[in-house]
């Protein structure tokens, strides 16, 4: 643990973490000091002033509290008088020029300006001069969009783009009410991260063009979930919410900040996949191409398998610990032969040193954990001789269609449990929907073997089963993911002493000792 | 301070009263005498001819919803869905999405009210920035055959002309 101090706010004594900068310390104590432009991955840049604080006896008596690290004895004024006019002269400089765009901005109920206005001013304003405009609805690329009249020029995308994303597309051209942030001419913003600056934005200055006049934010449920784009891992917000008369659907993901996986950002890929878990989804189980209920299908998978010779069952990559053990457990039960070959998740070259993956399955650590054999010729040599394969989700043709692996499952008879119509399922004659990562809670292993958990977030109209489920359903024993724990436990050393329900909200590193397992 | 009893005295005791029938009598007496009094002169009823006489609508009445449009013909509304979020019965339905016009950047693509679960409290109208929902349309007989036609869309919302000048309009509160 850090090193703790004591200090005084407003008069009142409370203990934060030494080293620390104000905002961050007594944020942790539940203080908030508001700020535009100091964010935790940037750093402190003192350009906005809107976290100025007293110390009361401090030389110089006025500081920026992003600049300021937490000191013993120290005596923070938050709410003295000359502090509340700074905090409203500040907002008042900001809101010259701002447009009243709030019912047609996308940021309205999570924006910064908005909040402080009504938190520190509530003042009307005084200007009798014309407002400046300037340019609005401007294509930065990368489906930013941006809006000049809103950006309170905090310079956050500027730094994020200079020292995240080392790319540098951004820049403040000019000065006082001619500043605007510029990308250069002829050169948008070009980088896999790009949509992360439309998070940091503390206005509606920087918009996604993809989730652009979609919804209000405040009508959107907030859950915490993993993303399944890549084996990061990265901790997310599926931002979903059920329209009237309609079904359950996501709006968006946004970064969660995990220290101990992605930090503070996501990649767009990650970013726009949510996208995937709206469309193109298996929703009525087939049979022979038409369909059939799901309770019928349940019946046929059973007989099938009861009279198949060598069954062999293929597991996604993507699928969470309990889940694959289920299947795993179901696979002895029908003496099934277990796959998890998933090659074709594996994209090279395509990942890079920050947050992407050449690998794009969530838990294939987990795939190695419970023992599960991977390999291709393992796969290949069993679907020689199987006589039905019944597919866990896995997209073998994830990376293309690969038509000497399509010939030969082609020959084969297929049972696909599947949460999407993708190439690979046409060929099977049975087809099971299931759910997709946002609709069950499970737990999976990154890359960097730390152990995430994850609640279901989504509740559809017609909720989809999920593997656990349909194996239950198909004769396992395991009637839902804790009851998978007791075995999981005992039969993978590295699991031995989890229990899930106690795994931290950032994970639980697997592989080193407790010293990484500390909170940064 | 104590509770007052009060003792009221009982009527309808005596004797020609218990026999019930003379009472039933004199009641019917009452009942008939009007009944044959509206047969022969019906112009004296305290009765509204509804719906031969229709009822005289003040501008604030409540009545059906419509969307207005700015003097030139676009539509005022900016899909910010102030209406749909202050709705205490969810009876509102937007969809928004890019304005070309130059008015603003945003407009609804879909705006349906329920009209079956709106209950007419009028907070839509209070809640809209724009003035581009009104109730003034002096529209009070709602109904239907089937219940899909109860959901209107944008664009007979937009159709339906207000039913009262601007200025009685604002006198009325608007």
């Amino acid at each position: 643990m850090a090193e703790m101090v004591k200090l005084f706010v407003n008069g009142q004594e409370v203990e934060v973490e030494s080293g620390k900068n104000l905002i961050d310390a007594l944020k942790v104590v539940g203080i908030e000091i508001p700020h535009f432009c100091y964010h935790p991955a940037l750093g402190a840049d003192g350009n906005c002033r809107m976290c100025l604080v007293g110390i009361e006896d401090g030389r110089p008596p006025l500081v920026p509290a992003c600049k300021t690290p937490a000191q013993e004895g120290m005596k923070v004024q938050l709410d003295a008088e000359h502090i509340k006019k700074i905090q409203r002269d500040v907002l008042e400089f900001e809101l010259i020029n701002h447009p009243v765009d709030c019912p047609v901005c996308d940021q309205a109920g999570e924006c910064a300006l908005q909040d402080y206005y009504m938190s520190y001013s509530l003042d009307d304003s005084r200007m009798r001069v014309e407002q400046v405009t300037k340019g609005k609805k401007i294509d930065f690329g990368s489906g930013v969009v941006h809006d000049q009249e809103r950006c309170v020029l905090c310079g956050r995308c500027v730094r994020f783009t200079r020292q995240i994303t080392h790319t540098g597309e951004l820049g403040i051209v000019n000065r006082t009410d001619a500043a605007r942030v510029s990308i250069f001419p002829g050169k948008p913003l070009n980088n896999r991260y790009a949509l992360n600056i439309v998070d940091i934005c503390p206005v509606g200055a920087m918009t996604s063009s993809d989730f652009r006049f979609k919804q209000r934010v405040w009508f959107l449920q907030k859950d915490p979930g993993i993303c399944h784009g890549c084996s990061k891992g990265c901790s997310i917000y599926i931002d979903h919410h059920r329209e009237k008369y309609k079904d359950d659907v996501i709006y968006r993901f946004r970064a969660r900040t995990n220290l101990k996986v992605n930090g503070y950002f996501i990649c767009d890929f990650g970013r726009l996949s949510y996208a995937a878990e709206n469309e193109n989804r298996q929703t009525t189980a087939t049979a022979d191409g038409s369909a059939i209920g799901f309770d019928e299908a349940i019946e046929l998978v059973r007989e099938r398998l009861d009279r198949a010779r060598k069954p062999l069952m293929l597991v996604s990559p993507d699928l969470s610990l309990e889940q694959m053990w289920a299947v795993k457990r179901i696979a002895t039960l029908y003496g099934a032969d277990l796959s998890g070959y998933s090659d074709s998740y594996v994209i090279d070259g395509d990942g890079d040193d920050y947050l992407i993956n050449d690998d794009k399955a969530a838990n294939r650590k987990g795939l190695e954990l419970l023992d599960i054999d991977s390999s291709k010729e393992q796969f290949i040599s069993t679907l020689q001789y199987t006589d039905l394969l019944v597919n866990f989700n896995n997209d073998l043709f994830y990376s293309g269609v690969d038509e000497e692996l399509k010939a030969q499952l082609d020959k084969t008879q297929s049972i696909a449990v599947c949460s999407h119509q993708l190439p690979v399922f046409e060929s099977a004659t049975i087809a099971l929907p299931t759910a997709s990562y946002s609709e069950y809670g499970g737990t999976i292993v990154n890359e960097d073997y730390v152990l995430q958990r994850f609640d279901k977030a989504l509740f559809k109209n017609e909720d989809p089963r999920d593997v656990l489920e349909i194996t239950r359903l198909l004769g396992g024993a395991i009637i839902d993911a804790p009851h998978a724990w007791p075995g999981i436990r005992q039969s993978v050393a590295d699991l031995a002493d989890i229990d899930p329900e106690t795994i931290p909200a950032e994970g639980l590193n697997l592989q080193n000792s407790e010293d990484t397992n500390v909170g940064a | 301070m104590s509770i007052k009893v009060r003792t009221v005295e009982r009527k309808g005791r005596t004797f020609l009263e218990q026999l019930y029938l003379v009472e039933v009598i004199k009641g019917m007496t009452v009942t008939l005498g009007h009944f044959f009094r509206n047969l022969l002169d019906n112009s004296r009823l305290y009765v509204r001819h509804y719906p031969e006489v229709e009822p005289e609508i003040t501008a604030r009445w409540r009545g059906r919803h419509r969307l207005t449009r700015h003097e030139d013909g676009s539509v005022k509304c900016v899909a910010c869905f102030m209406c749909q979020t202050n709705c205490p019965s969810n009876c509102i339905m937007i969809e928004a999405g890019e304005r070309h016009d130059g008015r603003s950047e945003k407009m609804p693509t879909r705006f349906d009210i329920d009209l079956l679960e709106c209950i007419y409290c009028g907070y839509c109208v209070e809640a809209c920035p724009m003035d581009a929902i009104r109730m003034d349309t002096g529209i009070y007989s709602v109904t239907s055959y089937s219940r899909d036609s109860m959901v209107l869309g944008l664009e007979e919302l937009l159709e339906t002309p207000g039913a009262f000048d601007e200025e009685e309009y604002k006198k009325g509160g608007g």
